[in-house]
């Protein structure tokens, strides 16, 4: 019941949500919603740009969700910070937000739900606490940063070293830029590219079995299979080396694509992985139809920054 | 009740806003928060790369001779998809960066904010700009 609760209101509100879209539409009008070979259509151009934060602030605690006017004041007020002088929190905050608003792209919308946080399940909008193994493997991990910070190429972030960004997933969630979609579909195959940073996911739908479990990838293995409307992709055979907010290699994600609405896809991923966490824990995040191009984002073409830190860590040493 | 309630949308808000920002990497790695710069100089040419885009501006340093630096952005993606084009920022605009100096004591900065001379931000902040998805109205 604990788990059921938040699915079934979920599919309630979705419901709902596309009952009422459909008002005042003609039949035709919806029926581009199927690939000329009768699979759902879930193709185009989509993001999933938002302000609504990850987990529910503390400050809104006890608040899922935001009434119209709130909503609308909360939009303002995180324009309004963003744009605020970032010196005056200091010049070390100023120095790691890098670079004023123009050079991101966040999105100005919280979610068409107005939740307060992109958690959808524990009803409390918060990640779960790593259970005790867990926290000793991201412990062991930070001391091994503190160590060696930048001896090397090796030391430094998946993200610095433009392999893999942990927005990009899977699970695919909003950050700083480069939120943006394409899929692409055949009969058999979804393919997924992502902007940030340019990955493709080609998802097989035939059925076929997962790699054996001595595979391992840094984007996992998937498998896609239709559940009504809905497309349901599996993953397994991640690598110790990626971890989303924890996870381990033994991570079982399971997402959710469902179109509800020509312009929407209601996205929902539920992270179920024993090694790290006390209980599956599940996210919703909308995607909206956007306008193009994708932009290759070829992460590592111009990483003069991987360089840079690296000589900084070196004359840091020099000046102790 | 209305004016508790604000303050507490307005606190997570500055909570939703600051701690997710991050950008391809750890900025605070490359350069140093003790020495902040200003310089002014002239565009020399752009490097409109990824992860990040690079400015480069000849600055005429007090004893007259010209120092060669290297600013730091974000991706282009981003401003491309606002109409910002290799064209917006031709050799020879003078612009003024507010940044901070690399770590190694290169002439490398990061582009904090880049105004031109009068003032007037090159990039304009998030809001106001009439990009996609941006709720207001560009500036009068």
């Amino acid at each position: 019941m604990h788990y059921w609760f938040p699915r079934l209101t979920m599919i309630a509100a979705g419901v709902l949500f596309a009952g009422a879209t459909v008002i005042g539409q003609t039949p035709a009008h919806r029926a581009p919603l199927r690939t000329p070979w009768g699979d759902p259509d879930l193709q185009g151009l989509w993001t999933n740009a938002t302000i609504t934060p990850f987990e529910r602030p503390a400050t809104m605690s006890g608040k899922p969700v935001l009434t119209e006017q709130e909503a609308a004041e909360f939009e303002k007020e995180t324009l309004r910070a963003r744009d605020a002088d970032s010196r005056a929190g200091g010049t070390d905050a100023d120095l790691a937000r890098a670079y004023n608003q123009f050079w991101y792209d966040r999105g100005t919308k919280v979610v068409g739900t107005r939740r307060t946080s992109l958690v959808v399940d524990p009803p409390d909008g918060r990640v779960p606490m790593l259970i005790p193994a867990a926290q000793q493997r991201a412990d062991a991990r930070l001391a091994a940063r503190r160590r060696s910070p930048a001896d090397g190429p090796e030391d430094r972030s998946l993200v610095e070293r433009c392999i893999l960004w942990p927005v990009a997933g899977p699970p695919m969630i909003p950050g700083g830029y480069n939120n943006n979609y394409q899929i692409l579909q055949t009969p058999g195959y979804v393919a997924i590219l992502i902007e940030m940073i340019h990955d493709v996911r080609i998802i097989p739908l035939d059925g076929r079995a997962h790699a054996p479990s001595s595979i391992q990838q840094w984007m996992g293995d998937s498998r896609g299979r239709w559940d009504g409307n809905t497309l349901v992709v599996t993953t397994t055979n991640f690598t110790g080396k990626t971890n989303f907010r924890g996870s381990s290699e033994h991570l079982r994600l399971v997402e959710r694509f469902t179109r509800v609405d020509p312009g929407t896809i209601n996205y929902e991923f539920t992270i179920d992985d024993p090694a790290s966490f006390p209980r599956p824990w599940t996210a919703a995040i909308p995607m909206t139809k956007t306008d193009g191009p994708i932009f290759e984002y070829a992460c590592h073409e111009g990483n003069y920054g991987m360089t840079n830190l690296l000589s900084g860590a070196r004359a840091e040493e020099q000046s102790k | 009740m209305r004016t508790t309630l604000m303050c507490v949308l307005a606190a997570a808000s500055l909570v939703c806003a600051y701690v997710p920002v991050r950008a391809h990497h750890a900025f605070a790695a490359e350069f140093d928060a003790k020495k902040p710069i200003k310089l002014q100089g002239t565009v020399t040419k752009v490097e409109w790369i990824n992860p990040h885009a690079w400015i480069h501006i000849d600055v005429k340093a007090p004893n007259g001779t010209v120092e060669q630096w290297m600013i730091e952005g974000g991706t282009p993606n981003t401003l491309f998809r606002r109409g910002v084009n290799k064209n917006s920022l031709p050799a020879g605009t003078v612009i003024v960066v507010d940044g901070y100096q690399a770590k190694d004591g290169t002439l490398k900065g990061n582009g904090r904010d880049i105004t031109f001379p009068d003032g007037r931000k090159l990039f304009i902040g998030s809001t106001g700009t009439g990009a996609p998805g941006d709720p207001q109205q560009p500036p009068k």
